[in-house]
């Protein structure tokens, strides 16, 4: 039964009160934290690829507490490795490291991270805002979706293939077409058809994606980790200055903030984009629009670091509005979140918002408090985080390798998905070495399904006359003219 | 959900109170876990299955995978055995009445997937009320199929009775939808609400017509049975047997199930769900017409 969006907001911080989910959040905030800090390689694509086979078996607000508490915090205390040591701290940080780690070597690493985690805190804060408002804003929308604007939608999101291929356009393509394959394996559920499963049972519902996500991200990075040995060789920069000034070098700065975080949320929310561009065009935004910028951006301004920051966390909200009203990812992360979504039995997209609202509520609260938490946490323990950030690798491999098969072994207690593992791991270097990205294959293995779905139920209802209706000419207009942009841009940088 | 409730107040009846671990094993519609029942289990009677009525009917229908042999499962019983369903269009349709349904050609019938409870059931629906070549639209959930009737995608659905007054109650009320016939599964046990609705074995004109009607109706009716693999002691399964006809009488389980499961419980009993199954038309030619019903073709000529 339908419920009214009050009562469904409230339910879903109520999902919140149970002991476990709240516990869940703090676990997946430590880990959000952690991986923010810890050396290159782990990044939360491997988290959430070593998390989703275990918490699919849980109940769902649960799962989503933690890793929802675990990304929503890794963008807000990835200023560590780019201030401390001059590393980009992963996709939509790296632009912080032109002015953090100047300040880091000057001396004021305290003050760099305070406004970083000051500055995230306040985007968060605005992107799950933004994210709270666009639920209600969009809903009468929905009732106007049936199958053959959910698979114009998917369409859509294939088409972020662009842009998760990266500059290399024809490789993301091979990938999504292995991964829209792979999703084809199992039993047809509109005609019963067996397909490739050569008298198997293990593929009777097809390969499990979250298996196959876990050791296609789990795998190659930790031999990447090993490999590469980050971590060790950098020197550190002095952790001296104050917190406090960089609070108040953001709150001075707020107007800045409130501008980079809707940079950011448009960001999120728009097809195309994402964490790789994110930080550069909020960096890029403050180096046009402020004062003096000319003189000082690139040597240690403060305001270098606030605006990549605050848009880096903000566009987290953007990339929710997308993920849960339209059901396409944005990125690796909400694309496995979405195979999360999946395994719990929710289509994310229009069906969810009417039917699953109070859930949706409680993924916005996660976020929010999770924020705060996360924010909280950089000031109160940025001494003991800043030592995180020199583990050896020596030390994350065996433990990522071991979370990797614990992971595997444990969604089914199947041996055959260690196998599985096994076989996609190599799959998933190899792509990584040859450059094949594998977040199009996962994106291909997502949408696969869903787009067979969708157009099966337009062409059995309307027969050809679906192409016809006014949403899905709209929508397929907007998709074409989003993928052209996109590959335009992204053939003009390979250039 | 059902196991979960069940759980604590069946190792409160087995004697010494044994732990209970439970363990999911997904796949193939519950194939693959009876098949682990079947082939690997050791038969001590210290390891039990819980499964769906999958189990019954693939085995069959001579499905693949089915590594097991029906008749040699021991049965504990199941908790679930009533499941009224109905069929209904949208009024908006102006699918308001058999006639109109019987004259309407194309009628859009909304389904989960090809084989799918649901979707057979719907078949069967159309078969026995005679509709003029119906189409079956699948690939739904079950609210999405809410959705699709709403929205016109589609123009009837088949519903569990108990599940379309607990999430669209409304719909009734308000006159939303037109709710032809029922189908009652165990036979002649009324449901309250729909008492009136002509029952759909009215509209069989022939014995295999009520025969293919009787072998959908034992696959609904044995729920998710409980199994121990065959070969297990007698003192074992007298034990086990014993315990889950206590289970199914405690109001304990009674007041969980509720809580878990949205339902009440409705236990049949080990040695009538053995009477059951064997009873269940078996010959060829209700197997071959119940296959062709259950199936992606075109429904089969009377």
């Amino acid at each position: 039964m339908e419920v009214s969006l009050f009562h469904a907001a409230l339910q879903g911080l109520l999902n919140l009160m149970q002991l476990k989910v709240f516990l869940a959040m703090l676990v997946g905030v430590s880990i959000g934290t952690f991986t923010a800090v810890a050396p290159q390689g782990m990044g939360m694509p491997l988290v959430y690829a070593i998390l989703l086979p275990v918490v699919i078996r849980w109940e769902p607000v649960t799962g989503i507490a933690l890793l929802i508490g675990a990304s929503s915090v890794s963008a807000i205390c990835a200023a560590y490795l780019p201030v401390l040591f001059g590393i980009p701290g992963g996709a939509g940080s790296q632009a912080t490291v032109l002015d953090g780690y100047p300040m880091g070597k000057r001396g004021e690493a305290r003050r760099a991270l305070g406004a970083s985690f000051m500055a995230g805190g306040m985007g968060a804060l605005i992107g799950t805002l933004t994210l709270a408002v666009a639920i209600p804003a969009a809903k009468p929308l929905i009732y106007l979706m049936g199958s053959p604007e959910l698979f114009v939608v998917m369409l859509w999101g294939l088409s972020m293939v662009a842009v998760l291929a990266g500059r290399r356009p024809i490789k993301g393509l091979i990938a999504a077409a292995f991964g829209l394959l792979l999703a084809t394996v199992g039993q047809q559920a509109q005609s019963g058809v067996m397909r490739f499963v050569f008298d198997q049972p293990y593929l009777l519902d097809g390969i499990p994606i979250s298996i196959i996500a876990l050791a296609l991200f789990g795998i190659p990075s930790a031999l990447d980790l090993a490999l590469t040995k980050l971590g060790v060789e950098q020197q550190a920069a002095p952790l001296k200055g104050s917190l406090l000034d960089g609070i108040k070098d953001t709150v001075r700065e707020w107007w800045l903030v409130v501008r980079c975080s809707f940079v950011g949320v448009w960001i999120g929310i728009v097809p195309g984009l994402g964490s790789q561009v994110v930080d550069w065009l909020a960096y890029g935004h403050a180096a046009q629009t402020c004062k003096g910028a000319r003189e000082t951006f690139g040597k240690g301004d403060v305001r270098g670091v606030i605006a990549p920051e605050s848009a880096n966390d903000a566009k987290d909200g953007g990339d929710l509005i997308t993920t849960l009203l339209l059901g396409f990812p944005q990125g690796v992360v909400t694309a496995l979140f979405i195979v999360a979504l999946l395994a719990w039995g929710f289509v994310p997209g229009p069906e969810m918002v009417k039917k699953n609202a109070d859930l949706i509520y409680s993924i916005i609260w996660i976020q929010g408090i999770s924020g705060i938490i996360g924010t909280l946490v950089g000031f109160v323990l940025a001494k003991q985080l800043a030592k995180l950030a020199e583990v050896r690798y020596t030390f994350m491999v065996p433990i990522i390798f071991i979370f990797v098969l614990m992971g595997a072994f444990s969604a089914n207690r199947d041996p055959v998905d260690l196998l599985v593992v096994v076989c996609f791991g190599i799959l998933g270097y190899f792509m990584r070495r040859f450059g094949y990205p594998r977040p199009a294959m996962i994106l291909g293995l997502v949408l696969g399904d869903l787009m067979e779905k969708y157009l099966y139920r337009s062409m059995a209802s309307y027969g050809f006359s679906w192409l016809t209706r006014p949403a899905v000419i709209v929508l397929l207009i907007l998709a074409t003219v989003s993928f052209v942009l996109t590959l335009r841009g992204r053939l003009k940088e390979a250039r | 959900m059902m196991v979960k409730a069940a759980v604590p107040y069946l190792k409160r009846h087995i004697p010494g109170e044994p732990t209970i671990v439970s363990e999911y094993m997904p796949g193939g519609g519950g194939t693959k876990a009876v098949n682990h029942i079947y082939k690997n289990v050791r038969p001590d009677g210290l390891t039990l299955g819980n499964v769906g009525g999958g189990l019954v009917t693939n085995a069959v229908l001579g499905e693949r995978g089915v590594l097991y042999d029906l008749d040699k499962l021991i049965y504990l019983g199941s908790a679930h055995s009533h499941y009224h369903w109905v069929f209904m269009t949208k009024r908006e349709s102006g699918l308001t009445s058999l006639e109109a349904l019987r004259s309407a050609s194309g009628v859009r019938i909304g389904a989960q997937a090809v084989g799918h409870s649901v979707y057979i059931v719907g078949r069967l629906f159309a078969f026995l009320m005679g509709l003029k070549e119906p189409k079956f639209v699948v690939g739904y959930s079950g609210p999405e199929l809410d959705l699709a009737l709403q929205n016109g995608e589609v123009d009837a659905r088949i519903n569990n009775a108990d599940t379309l007054l607990k999430r669209n109650r409304e719909w009734l009320t308000k006159g939303v939808v037109e709710v032809h016939a029922i189908m009652e599964v165990p036979k002649g046990v009324k449901h309250p609400y729909f008492a009136r609705l002509p029952e759909v074995e009215d509209f069989a004109k022939s014995e295999r017509e009520r025969k293919v009607l009787a072998m959908l109706r034992t696959f609904r009716q044995v729920g998710s049975p409980y199994i121990f693999p065959p070969d297990t002691p007698r003192e074992q399964v007298t034990i086990l047997q014993e315990a889950m006809a206590k289970t199914f009488k405690d109001p304990g389980f009674h007041n969980e199930y509720k809580k878990l499961v949205g339902d009440e419980p409705t236990p049949l009993v080990p040695e009538e769900m053995e009477k059951a199954i064997r009873q269940l038309p078996r010959d060829r030619e209700i197997v071959e017409l119940f296959k062709k019903i259950a199936g992606g073709g075109p429904l089969p000529p009377r």
